[in-house]
C-alpha cells in the first residue's frame, strides 16, 4: 500500500490507500457517470441557460418585429381604420409606394444624403484627420481626436440645438453673425432656408467622421515603424508615403468603414427628423427611412398609417439586411471564428 | 501621377527642410483648428447662452440690446420637479441597460466564446448580422410588440408601451448584438489553461464564468458598461417614440419637448437644460480619455 | 491508479489529433507523452483529463471507463505550461480553490493549504498576489494546487517550458523526486526528450497521432521499434543511410555506392531477406577515430572527409562525407580533427539498426 508519504507527517491524517486493489468505495472518490446522451443534453442546456436573456430579448425585439414587419406592409392597418385592420391586401402598399408622387424625389434625396456624407466626411475627412493627427505629437494629435469625439458623446438634442443656433436667422444665428454676407449667407435661416442639405450632411458628417477617423488611427499606428523609416530612406515625399504605403496597407479598414457607414447612413434618420424633418416644404431633405417613421408615427390628418410606414420599413430592412450578410461575408467573420476548446460540460 | 513617378528623388528645393517641416506643420495644425470650429463654437454658445439674458450669436445681451446680461435664471429649472422626474428616467433607463446589457452580454457572450453546444454557430452568425443590422427600421414593429406586453396583467404596465421599461427594454435588446460580440471578443482572449484548471478544481461551468472568468474581463465590461450607459442617456429616438407626455420622458425627450412646445422658446433655458443633462458625460468626458476613444474604436470592430 | 486507454481516437471536421491509441499506466509510474508539436501528446492527456471527448475508445481508471465522467470527477490534479493560476486571487487563494469547491471546512483548508505550500516550499509566500512571483514560484503554485486535492492521477502539461534553463534542471528533479515520494500515478507531456529520459519510468512517442512506441527509456534508445523513434530519440540524431544487405556463407555485409560494411549476423539475418534498399541507423556515438597505429579491420570501417566540426565541450560533433553521403559522427576532443581532414571511422556494428524503408518498422525489435 502506497501513502502520501510526504503528507502523512502532519496531524491530521491525508494518508489514503492508492493502491489499485482497494476498490474506488474507499478512497473517497465519488465518478459519477452519464449516458453520453444524457451529458451531451446538460451542456446544451448549460449553454442556452448562458444565452437565454439575450436569446429572449432577440426573440421579442428582433425576430417577431422582423416578421411582424413584413405581416404589416401586407395590411392597411392605420390608427384611422377601425373595421379590419389586419385584413390582407395583397400588393397595394408596394404599387401605392413605387407610384407615390415623392417616390423619385425620396430615392433621390437618399442616394445624394448618403453617398455625399459618406464620401465627404465618413470617408474622406475621416482619413485626412487620421492621417494629420497622426503625422503629429501624440499628446497633440490625442487632443484633437478627443474634440472630435465630443459629438459622438453629446446628446442628439443637444448637439442638433447646437447647430440650429449656429444655422439661424439673425440676429441670433452664429454663422450671420461671424460671416455676414459670406458663401451664400444671406441673415435667413440657413438650414431651413438657403443651404438646407448642407446642414443635413454637416451635422451627420460631424458625427461620422469621427469613427472612421478612430478606426483610421488604431490601423495607421500599428503600421510598422520600419516601413516607414525605410521609405524616407529611399526618398520618398510624404505625400508619396501616404499612396504608396499608408493607404494600401489601411486598404480593409476603409473598406470597412465604407461598407459599414453606407449601412448606417441608410437607415438612421434622427438627426434629420431633429433639424429639419424631412423640410423645408415637400420633402427637401426626406430619406428613405425618415419617410418609413414619419408614415407611420407622425399622423398626416390624424392618422398614423402603420402598415404603409412598414412597407417603406421593410423595403430598407430587406436591403440592409442584405448589406450586412455581404458585410459579414465580405470581412469573412465567421472564420474569425474558434472551435472552443473544453469540450465536455 | 505619371511625371511624379519618374521624378528622381531630388531633395526639395526651394524651401529648406526644416522650413518647410515648420509650414506644414503649420497648415496641419491650422487645418485641424478650422475643423473643431463647429464643435467649439457650439459648445461656446451653450455654455454663454446658460448664464446670459439672451445672446446674438455669441454675444451675449441684456434686456437693453448691449453687451452683457449676465443671470443665473436660465437655471431655475431645478427647482422644477418635472425635471428631476425626466432625470430620473434618464438614469432609470441607462442604469437598466448598464445591468441588462451587462448580464446577457457577458452570459451570452461567454456560451458563445467558449461553450460547445448544437446551434453555436447559427448564432454566432446571427449576432454578426445582427450588430452591422441597424434596428431604427423595426422601430415600427416593436410599437405594436410593446402594445402587446402592455397587455399583460400586472407587469404590463411596467414593460408596455409609454412606460419607462418598455423603453428600457427595447433599448437594451438593440444594444445587444453590439455587447455579445464585443463581450466575446474579450473572452476569446483569455486563456483556455486556466478555464481548464478551473474546471478540473471542480467548479461547474457557472462559477467558472462567475468566479474566474469574470474577473478577467472586467476592463472589458467596464468599457462596455460606460459605452452602454451613454448610449442610454442620450437616448432619444426610441423614448421619443414609445412615450407620451412628460410623466415618462427621460432628459432629451423633455428637452425636445421644451424647444417644441413652448413658443416662443426660450433658447437660454434650453441651453441650461442641455448643458444640465450632460454633465456626467462632461465628467466622463474629462476622466475617461483615452477609455472612450478605445470604445468608439472596439465598438465596431468587433473585437 | 491505473490508467488503461483503448482505442482512443480524436478528430475534428476530419482533422485527426490522436488515431487508435493504446497504453496501459501501471498504479505509482510516471508515463511521458514524448513527441514533437502537434503530434497529440496534449489532446490526449486532455481527454484523460475529461475536456475533450474522445471521438472513439475508452479510457477507464482502475476499470471504470471514465469517459462520460467530468473533470471534476474524476480525481485528477493538472499542472499547466502557462501555470494556469488564477491572477485575480493570492497564492493561497489559488491552492485552497478546489478545497473550497469540495466545501472542505475553514480550519482543514488552512491546514491542508499550508501543508502543501510548505512541501512546495512556498509556506511563506500565501499571501501574496501572483503577478508577484517568479516563473518558478508561480509553477510550484501550480503544483500545489493540483496536490492539495490528493488527486490519484497528475497530468502535467509540459510544465517546464516556460521556465529557464538552470530552473528546469532543478524542478526536473524535484518533480520526480515528489511524483515517486508521493506514488502518485502521473502523466507528463514533453517534447524535451531529455526530460523524458530522465524522469519517465516509460515513455509513449507520439507521431501525428499516432502512438509510435511505448517502452522503458532504456528499450527506446537501444532497440528502437520504428524509424520516428530512432530518429527522434537520442541528441544529436541517429544517422540513416540507405543499405543493401545481403548474405552468403555466413557473412552478412551492407552496401550501398558509397559503403560497405559486414554486419554480425543476429542483426543482419532479417534485412537480408529483404530485396533491396533497407534503412541502416547509426547513432553517433557508436563510432570511434581508428588511428594510423592499429589500422581498422577491412569491411569495419568508414573512410571520410571532414567537412565540419562543432565543438560540444566535451566532444566535437564532426560531419563527415562518406563518398558523398553525410554522416555526423562525435569524436573525443583530444582527437583534434580538422575540416579537410581525411579520417578512417571503426564502426559497432553491434549497435546498428535496421529498418525496412516501406513500413518504417524496424527489422531487429518486433
Amino acid at each position: 500500500m502506497r501513502t502520501f508519504g510526504l503528507l502523512e507527517k502532519g496531524d491530521i491524517s491525508l494518508t489514503k490507500p492508492l493502491d489499485s486493489d482497494v476498490p474506488d468505495v474507499a478512497t473517497g472518490f465519488r465518478r459519477p457517470q452519464r449516458s453520453a446522451l444524457g451529458r451531451r443534453f446538460r451542456a446544451t442546456v448549460t449553454a442556452y441557460g448562458f444565452l437565454g436573456p439575450a436569446m429572449a430579448l432577440v426573440l421579442v425585439f428582433f425576430i417577431v418585429p422582423g416578421i411582424l414587419l413584413l405581416i404589416l406592409s401586407f395590411t392597411e392597418l392605420s390608427s384611422a381604420n377601425f373595421n379590419d385592420p389586419w385584413s390582407y391586401i395583397g400588393f397595394d402598399n408596394f404599387s401605392r409606394l413605387f407610384t407615390d408622387r415623392f417616390f423619385p424625389k425620396i430615392l433621390r434625396n437618399t442616394f445624394f444624403y448618403v453617398f455625399t456624407t459618406l464620401i465627404l466626411f465618413n470617408l474622406g475627412l475621416a482619413l485626412l484627420l487620421a492621417l494629420v493627427t497622426t503625422n503629429m505629437p501624440r499628446r497633440a494629435g490625442f487632443f484633437f481626436r478627443l474634440v472630435w469625439l465630443l459629438p459622438r458623446l453629446t446628446p442628439s438634442v443637444v448637439y442638433i440645438l447646437m447647430w440650429r443656433r449656429i444655422g439661424q436667422a439673425d440676429p441670433f444665428g452664429i454663422y450671420n453673425q461671424l460671416f455676414p454676407e459670406f458663401l451664400g449667407a444671406s441673415g435667413g435661416n440657413l438650414f431651413l432656408g438657403g443651404s438646407p442639405w448642407t446642414f443635413v450632411i454637416l451635422t451627420n458628417g460631424f458625427i461620422g467622421a469621427s469613427f472612421g477617423m478612430i478606426i483610421f488611427t488604431s490601423a495607421l499606428e500599428s503600421i510598422p515603424k520600419d516601413l516607414l523609416t525605410a521609405a524616407k530612406v529611399d526618398g520618398a515625399s510624404l505625400w508619396r508615403i501616404i499612396r504608396d504605403i499608408k493607404i494600401p496597407l489601411i486598404k480593409w479598414p476603409l473598406l470597412f468603414i465604407s461598407t459599414y457607414q453606407t449601412l448606417s447612413l441608410l437607415t438612421s434618420f434622427e438627426y434629420i427628423l431633429l433639424l429639419t424633418d424631412g423640410g423645408p416644404g415637400l420633402f427637401t431633405t426626406e430619406v428613405w427611412a425618415l419617410t418609413a417613421y414619419k408614415r407611420a408615427f407622425a399622423s398626416y390628418a390624424g392618422n398614423s398609417q402603420w402598415a404603409f410606414g412598414a412597407t417603406w420599413a421593410i423595403v430598407l430592412v430587406t436591403v440592409a439586411l442584405i448589406l450586412a450578410v455581404g458585410y459579414v461575408k465580405m470581412f469573412k467573420f465567421n472564420e474569425l471564428i474558434e472551435e472552443p476548446r473544453i469540450e465536455n460540460l | 501621377m505619371t511625371t511624379t513617378e519618374i521624378a528622381p528623388p531630388l531633395p526639395p528645393v526651394g524651401l529648406l527642410p526644416k522650413a518647410r517641416e515648420k509650414m506644414g506643420r503649420r497648415f496641419a495644425y491650422g487645418f485641424l483648428i478650422l475643423s473643431i470650429l463647429p464643435i467649439l463654437v457650439g459648445y461656446a454658445w451653450l455654455i454663454i447662452a446658460t448664464v446670459s439674458f439672451r445672446t446674438e450669436g455669441l454675444l451675449p445681451r441684456n434686456a437693453e440690446g448691449g453687451i452683457g446680461g449676465f443671470t443665473l435664471r436660465n437655471w431655475d429649472f431645478v427647482t422644477d420637479a418635472a425635471i428631476w422626474n425626466a432625470m430620473f428616467n434618464s438614469l432609470l433607463i441607462a442604469l437598466a441597460m448598464v445591468i441588462g446589457v451587462g448580464i446577457a452580454s457577458t452570459a451570452g457572450g461567454y456560451a458563445l466564446s467558449r461553450m460547445k453546444f448544437a446551434g453555436r454557430k447559427g448564432f454566432l452568425s446571427m449576432t454578426l448580422v445582427l450588430h452591422a443590422f441597424k434596428a431604427e427600421m423595426l422601430l415600427i414593429a416593436i410599437f405594436f410588440v410593446l402594445r402587446w406586453l402592455g397587455d399583460i396583467p400586472i407587469i404590463g404596465n411596467f414593460i408596455g408601451f409609454n412606460s419607462v421599461g418598455g423603453v428600457a427594454l427595447v433599448m437594451i435588446a438593440l444594444e445587444l448584438p453590439l455587447g455579445i460580440w464585443l463581450m466575446k471578443g474579450f473572452f476569446d482572449n483569455l486563456a483556455w489553461d486556466m478555464e481548464r484548471a478551473a474546471l478540473i478544481d471542480g467548479a461547474s461551468r457557472f462559477r467558472v464564468w462567475w468566479q474566474i472568468m469574470l474577473p478577467q474581463v472586467r476592463p472589458g465590461l467596464a468599457a462596455l458598461s460606460l459605452f452602454t450607459f451613454i448610449a442610454g442617456w442620450n437616448a432619444y429616438l426610441v423614448p421619443f417614440t414609445f412615450t407620451i407626455g412628460t410623466k415618462v420622458a427621460n432628459m432629451p425627450v423633455f428637452l425636445n419637448q421644451l424647444i417644441s412646445d413652448t413658443a416662443p422658446t426660450n433658447w437660454n433655458q434650453v441651453a441650461a437644460v442641455g448643458l444640465f443633462q450632460m454633465i456626467p458625460l462632461l465628467i466622463f468626458f474629462i476622466f475617461t480619455q483615452e477609455l472612450l476613444l478605445n470604445i468608439y474604436a472596439g465598438g465596431s470592430k468587433g473585437s | 491508479m491505473r490508467v488503461e486507454i483503448k482505442n482512443l481516437s480524436k478528430a475534428w471536421d476530419g482533422v485527426v489529433g490522436a488515431d487508435n491509441i493504446n497504453l496501459d499506466i501501471s498504479d505509482g509510474d510516471l508515463v511521458a507523452f514524448l513527441g514533437p508539436s502537434g503530434c497529440g501528446k496534449t489532446t490526449t492527456l486532455l481527454m484523460v483529463a475529461g475536456i475533450y471527448k474522445p471521438s472513439g475508445g475508452t479510457i477507464s481508471f482502475d476499470g471504470q471507463v471514465v469517459n462520460e465522467v467530468a473533470p471534476k470527477d474524476r480525481g485528477i490534479g493538472m499542472v499547466f505550461q502557462s501555470y494556469a493560476l488564477y491572477p485575480h486571487m493570492s497564492v493561497f487563494g489559488n491552492i485552497s480553490y478546489p478545497l473550497k469547491l469540495q466545501k472542505v471546512d475553514k480550519a482543514g483548508i488552512k491546514q491542508r493549504v499550508q501543508k502543501v505550500a510548505d512541501m512546495m516550499g512556498i509556506g511563506d509566500l500565501l499571501d501574496r498576489k501572483i503577478a508577484q512571483l517568479s516563473g518558478g514560484q508561480q509553477q510550484r503554485v501550480s503544483l500545489g494546487r493540483a496536490l492539495v486535492k490528493e488527486p490519484q492521477l497528475l497530468l502535467f502539461d509540459e510544465p517546464l517550458s516556460n521556465l529557464d534553463a538552470r530552473l528546469r534542471l532543478t524542478m526536473r528533479g524535484e518533480i520526480k523526486r515528489l511524483q515517486s515520494d508521493l506514488g502518485i500515478t502521473s502523466i507528463y507531456v514533453t517534447h524535451d526528450q531529455v526530460e523524458a529520459m530522465t524522469m519517465a519510468d516509460k515513455i509513449a512517442v507520439m507521431s501525428k497521432g499516432v502512438l509510435q512506441a511505448y517502452d522503458v527509456p532504456e528499450a527506446l534508445y537501444d532497440r528502437p521499434k520504428t524509424l520516428f523513434v530512432a530518429g527522434f530519440v537520442g541528441n544529436p540524431p541517429m544517422n540513416f543511410l540507405d543499405v543493401e544487405v545481403t548474405g552468403s556463407d555466413g557473412e552478412f555485409r551492407a552496401r550501398s555506392e558509397a559503403i560497405d560494411l559486414v554486419l554480425p549476423p543476429d542483426r543482419a539475418e532479417k534485412a537480408a531477406a529483404i530485396k533491396g534498399k533497407v534503412a541502416m541507423g547509426l547513432r553517433p556515438e557508436d563510432v570511434d577515430l581508428v588511428s594510423d597505429a592499429s589500422p581498422g579491420a577491412a569491411g569495419l570501417t568508414l573512410g571520410g572527409m571532414v567537412e565540419g566540426v562543432e565543438p560540444l565541450g566535451r566532444e566535437d560533433l564532426v560531419g563527415v562525407s562518406i563518398n558523398g553521403v553525410e554522416m555526423r559522427v562525435l569524436v573525443d576532443k583530444t582527437k583534434g580533427v580538422k575540416v579537410g581532414d581525411n579520417i578512417e571511422l571503426a564502426v559497432d556494428t553491434s549497435k546498428i539498426q535496421l529498418f525496412d524503408k516501406e513500413t518504417e518498422q524496424s527489422l531487429l525489435w518486433a
